[in-house]
């Protein structure tokens, strides 16, 4: 072990001192160093078209701008492209991201015509073909591909995220499930909330403002079906009026999109099977 | 307050535009100008309008006992038993009066809740209410219509079913 660290000291201290900028990695772009080099392989350019709105200049419409990345340098995801986008060509290009890693529920956007994370997006290898990137469709743009989601929120808070109960348990300890009642919320807690489904619905964006959409009916059924919740009662009535829920017309869009391979189709089912068995 | 400002962005724009200078409303006019080009737009959306502050809950709808769970439960059934209806007497091949009478009246039912629907959908209350009111009433005006037309057809001439199997053996 002493002898591996004396060389790979050795190997350290043979470098040189400075190394030039060219091998510094970047967040999105592949490692130059690690990859086999390959002085035959073409260069793989990709146009990125991406959506762009100033509020600063809000005489100006919408446009679309139109990027060329390698796609050698560039890493396999959206994300990546756009990260590169913003480091390297264009500053003022805006976009939420956070997690890189699809659990975060920040960069989601229409890419190709599907909403989707940028994250969990890969790169259509196809070079002919342009990738065409927009905000969620049907939300008010706070800025290029940044969705004003207030009204998304105040959504959720109104049908109360969190276990409501009175009661205490016999031992004051805390409120137990079985493993069956625990597997009812499999497939409900995992949804973070990217709005990817709500915003593919057509019936949310006709009845936005009354309609809950599939993204909070989700949460919504995922505390109906929790054992340990004891206002299932309230939560119901609360539901049950023919805005909230009835405008889903099962139209699966909010299924097929989920990034996340959930389903909320099923869930506003589960609520309206519910909801009919008073 | 500008804790407030902070919060809400639309509130934040307004703040900020009492401050500008008058050029700016001058712009917000022409850009409102400009992007009403496209007047083949039905109903455009209005300008985003959140009430209360952004940690407000969203308002819950009026609940009403004719609408809601009972008028689900009541339009699945209504279109579950339109299956079997439609079948049935061209199966068993006898017209009955009665039999006719309630393929009309549920024909009639299924469609005035799927036509209220399509109205609640593209007409919305907040957004078009006379429209809404209108569509609404224009709706009751056919079904009755239909009702009474069907009503006719069945006592004075041959009724659906008979007509229908007519048509199919002309």
């Amino acid at each position: 072990m002493a002898a591996l660290r004396t060389t790979s000291r050795l190997f350290a201290s043979s470098k040189p001192l400075f190394r030039p900028a060219v091998f510094a990695r970047s967040y999105a772009t592949v490692d130059a160093v690690s990859q086999e080099p390959n002085p035959s392989e073409t260069p793989k350019i990709k146009t990125f078209q991406v959506y762009r709105w100033n509020p600063d200049q809000p005489t100006e419409k919408p446009k679309m701008q139109s990027y060329t990345l390698d796609l050698n340098k560039t890493g396999p995801m959206m994300l990546d492209a756009l990260i590169r986008i913003k480091n390297e060509m264009d500053p003022t290009l805006t976009f939420r991201r956070s997690c890189r890693e699809g659990i975060c529920g920040s960069c989601a956007m229409n890419i190709d015509g599907v909403n989707t994370l940028a994250c969990l997006c890969r790169i259509p290898t196809d070079t002919a073909k342009e990738s065409r990137i927009y905000p969620l469709p049907h939300t008010y743009v706070v800025k290029d591909l940044v969705p004003d989601l207030t009204y998304f929120y105040k959504q959720y808070k109104s049908i109360k995220p969190y276990l409501q109960r009175e009661t205490k348990t016999e031992d004051g300890l805390e409120y137990r499930q079985s493993p069956e009642e625990r597997k009812k919320l499999d497939g409900l807690y995992e949804c973070i909330l990217c709005a990817c489904c709500s915003t593919s619905c057509p019936s949310y964006w006709w009845n936005s403002e009354e309609y809950l959409g599939p993204a909070i009916l989700l949460q919504s059924y995922r505390w109906l079906a929790d054992s340990r919740d004891e206002k299932t009662a309230e939560r119901k009535a609360a539901l049950d009026n023919s805005m909230s829920v009835y405008r889903c017309h099962t139209i699966l869009n909010c299924s097929r999109t989920c990034p996340k391979g959930l389903n909320p189709a099923r869930a506003i089912a589960e609520i309206k099977k519910m909801m009919a068995s008073h | 307050m500008a804790s407030i400002a902070r919060q809400n962005p639309l509130l934040r724009q307004s703040c900020l535009s009492a401050f500008r200078a008058p050029w700016a409303t001058k712009n917000v006019a022409q850009a409102v100008a400009f992007h009403a080009s496209a007047k083949k737009q039905i109903l455009p959306p209005l300008p985003q309008s959140i009430q209360g502050t952004m940690n407000d809950p969203a308002p819950i709808p009026e609940s009403h006992p004719t609408e809601g769970s009972y008028h689900w439960t009541f339009e699945r059934l209504v279109s579950a038993s339109l299956v079997p209806l439609c079948i049935a007497p061209f199966a068993a091949g006898s017209m009955s009066p009665v039999m006719d009478a309630v393929i009309c009246s549920a024909i009639v039912v299924h469609s005035h809740i799927g036509f209220h629907a399509s109205i609640t959908d593209y007409f919305p209350t907040r957004r078009v209410p006379k429209t809404h009111t209108f569509m609404n009433w224009l709706l009751r005006a056919f079904t009755l219509g239909t009702a009474v037309g069907l009503y006719e057809f069945e006592t004075n001439d041959v009724g659906v079913t008979e007509a229908l199997r007519r048509v199919w053996k002309a």
